[in-house]
């Protein structure tokens, strides 16, 4: 069947009332997490995880994307309203669109941002319907062998996600793959570290794994500190004038083609993206000075960037398996629950669902734009309820999403344990994104490189000898070495400041 | 931070033998197909265990880094911190006995009281909702199993 053909069937499943409601409770969901400082989008979506469980796989999947992207808007809503970023990608945006908000200008600082968001989301999802398949179309000529060593670039693109140091979050993306060794061993089945825990056979879970380290870990540091009052705004016209317009309109334009291609290369973080289409802006405006005191650029195309890249980077999910962030690793395990397996088969194998979600991209665009809008009184008055209070329900909601998918109070146990090893981390400066890809990646690739080895009688020549994975091993390499060397020059750099 | 992080590199060091030890002594490192299942871990505790050097190394040998001001939260906070994790802690203890309802109420009221919050009536609603109001909207709309206690609640 032609490729417009499967869309226009994903969009006659989208638009069915019960999908339409969950496309609708997704995005309203996630424009709430987004809003709410101190939950991040991987936690709220894990949260969610349970009641996806109970739907069919196509609405669990359809809500989650929702949340997934939703949480790109709701972001913006508080950084530009109180200036502080409700998830890390909106950060940038509390400095001109706070500015803004400050000269009575924060509606059509929101208005701009809805709008861009809307476009960089539109467009990627055009781009993911051109590139995905073929791209998937390629990964079926893949073996064993090329599988792991797709694995290997997705783990070496974890270095991309390295703070300050790489031993660290090399460190942290070693600690995802023992976490991902707990449970029956997937060729001979021997349990391996249970502790004689029947618990433990199947594995720590990934949901009240995630669901600690992101969302009870920040909680905890949240808990320890004196919550700062929130700043009242008020909110007089929506409507841009037309010299706002006009200057946003290239912004627009920037922001979609960064998100998008940045989306494209796992591991590079919703945060990159917003930083980089600012630093452009700032540097083609003929006003840079204006960066800082409230320019619409800086508004504009970070903003338009974050919603391109968060659509964009479900490209080499759907295409090859490889999620590019936390938040996508825990929509991957959202698709496996429900026997749906991202990947170079997920066009052939599921079409209906993953027509169904990529159309629900266009549509959940059009409701978040519709949504937003009119409904940043509620947010602010969401703003205004205690942190107490918040923090409260919000660890509630944890308890549920931990326990109800295996119905076991062991995995509130596992969520709290690893929400300490959140806290310690984020104290540490250690990063959590690698040890959440390879969490999910380990398995995968420890599976493909065993299957291989069996191939070669444990010769692991097999991984040079092969096209394909000899030039995905050298594309790793080649990854690595960039990050270290970019890594050794910022050091360099600060040393000499 | 350095003896932070020399401490930190420690206990990823003791990890790492451990891991490295048992993957050796209860699995099957090699088969005659390839690798078994001692295998995967054995190598990543290697990579730990030298990424744990590192740290080390790092932590002693290069440049001294001051500890954050907030590194170690003050009494208040230490106290609401302790007061999550232990509330937490006692939700899956008593969650599956007790019942959702009647843990996850307690569990609110305690969390309002130490952060500091002191109106009862804000507090029972709030209670209530997170208790209650979550059991009906996950057990009886979304039709999510939770725990029911010897009680029936």
């Amino acid at each position: 069947m032609e490729t417009s053909q499967l869309l226009l069937n994903g969009f006659a499943t989208v638009l069915q009332p019960e999908n339409l409601f969950f496309t609708f409770l997704g995005c309203f969901i996630g424009t709430l997490i987004g809003v709410l400082p101190g939950i991040g989008p991987s936690a709220g979506t894990a949260m969610l995880i349970p009641v996806a469980a109970v739907l069919s796989p196509t609405q669990a999947i359809i809500m989650l994307s929702g949340i997934y992207y939703g949480t790109m808007y709701g972001g913006t809503i508080t950084s530009v309203l109180v200036n502080v970023p409700g998830e890390a990608a909106s950060a940038i945006t509390c400095i001109d669109g706070h500015a803004m908000a400050k000269k009575g200008r924060a509606g059509p600082a929101l208005a701009v941002a809805a709008i861009g968001s809307f476009i960089g989301g539109t467009v990627a999802t055009v781009g993911l319907v051109l590139v995905a398949v073929p791209l998937a179309q390629y990964a079926l000529k893949f073996g064993p062998p090329e599988f792991f060593c797709l694995m290997v670039v997705g783990l070496s693109l974890v270095t991309g996600l390295a703070g300050k140091s790489l031993a660290r979050a090399l460190l942290s993306a070693v600690l995802g793959l023992l976490i991902a060794m707990v449970g029956i061993d997937p060729v001979m089945g021997a349990p391996r570290f249970t502790f004689g825990r029947v618990e433990l056979l199947d594995g720590l879970g990934v949901v009240p794994v995630l669901m600690g380290l992101f969302g009870v870990g920040e909680i905890l540091l949240n808990a320890e500190k004196r919550a700062a009052p929130i700043i009242k705004m008020s909110l007089r016209s929506l409507m841009p004038n037309a010299t706002e317009a006009r200057q946003s309109v290239g912004p627009i334009a920037r922001g979609t083609a960064v998100g998008f291609f940045l989306g494209l290369i796992p591991g590079v973080g919703a945060v990159v993206p917003t930083f980089i289409s600012y630093i452009l802006e700032r540097k083609l405006s003929k006003r840079p000075e204006t960066f800082g005191q409230g320019a619409i650029a800086g508004v504009a195309g970070p903003e338009t960037a974050n919603n391109a890249y968060a659509n964009a980077a479900l490209i080499p999910l759907f295409a090859i398996g490889i999620p590019g962030s936390p938040t996508i690793a825990i929509l991957m395990s959202a698709f496996m629950i429900h026997g749906v397996i991202p990947g170079p088969f997920l066009f052939q194998e599921h079409p209906t669902v993953v027509w169904a979600v990529v159309a629900s991209l266009y549509v959940g665009s059009v409701i978040l734009l519709i949504l937003n809008l009119p409904l940043i009184p509620l947010w602010v008055a969401i703003l205004k309820i205690p942190y107490s209070i918040l923090f409260a329900l919000i660890l509630a909601f944890c308890v549920v999403g931990a326990y109800s998918l295996a119905s076991s109070s062991f995995d509130v146990g596992v969520m709290l344990a690893f929400g300490i090893v959140g806290y310690c981390f984020k104290k540490l400066d250690i990063p959590l994104a690698p040890l959440a890809l390879t969490l999910i990646l380990g398995p995968l690739m420890e599976r493909g490189l065993r299957q291989s080895l069996e191939m070669s009688q444990g010769d692991f020549m097999i991984f040079f000898t092969r096209p394909i994975s000899a030039t995905l091993l050298a594309v790793a390499a080649v990854l690595v070495a960039a990050t270290c060397l970019n890594i050794a020059r910022s050091v360099k750099e600060e040393t000499e400041v | 931070m350095n003896r932070v992080y020399q401490a930190a590199s420690g206990l990823f060091l003791v990890l790492a033998l451990y891991i490295a030890a048992k993957s050796l002594t209860d699995l099957q490192f090699y088969t005659r197909l390839g690798p078994g299942p001692g295998f995967f871990p054995f190598c990543l505790a290697i990579g730990l265990g030298l990424l744990a050097v590192s740290m080390f190394y790092t932590a002693t040998f290069g440049d001294r880094q001051p500890l954050a001001l907030d590194f170690v939260p003050d009494r208040a906070g230490l106290a609401r911190l302790a007061a999550t994790i232990l509330a937490i802690g006692a939700v899956a203890l008593a969650m599956e006995p007790v019942g959702f309802r009647l843990t996850m109420f307690a569990f609110v009221m305690f969390l309002l009281f130490a952060f500091g919050n002191r109106n009862i009536v804000l507090m029972l609603i709030v209670a209530f909702a997170g208790s209650f109001g979550i059991f009906a909207l996950f057990v009886d709309l979304l039709k999510v199993t939770l725990p029911i206690g010897g009680l029936g609640i």
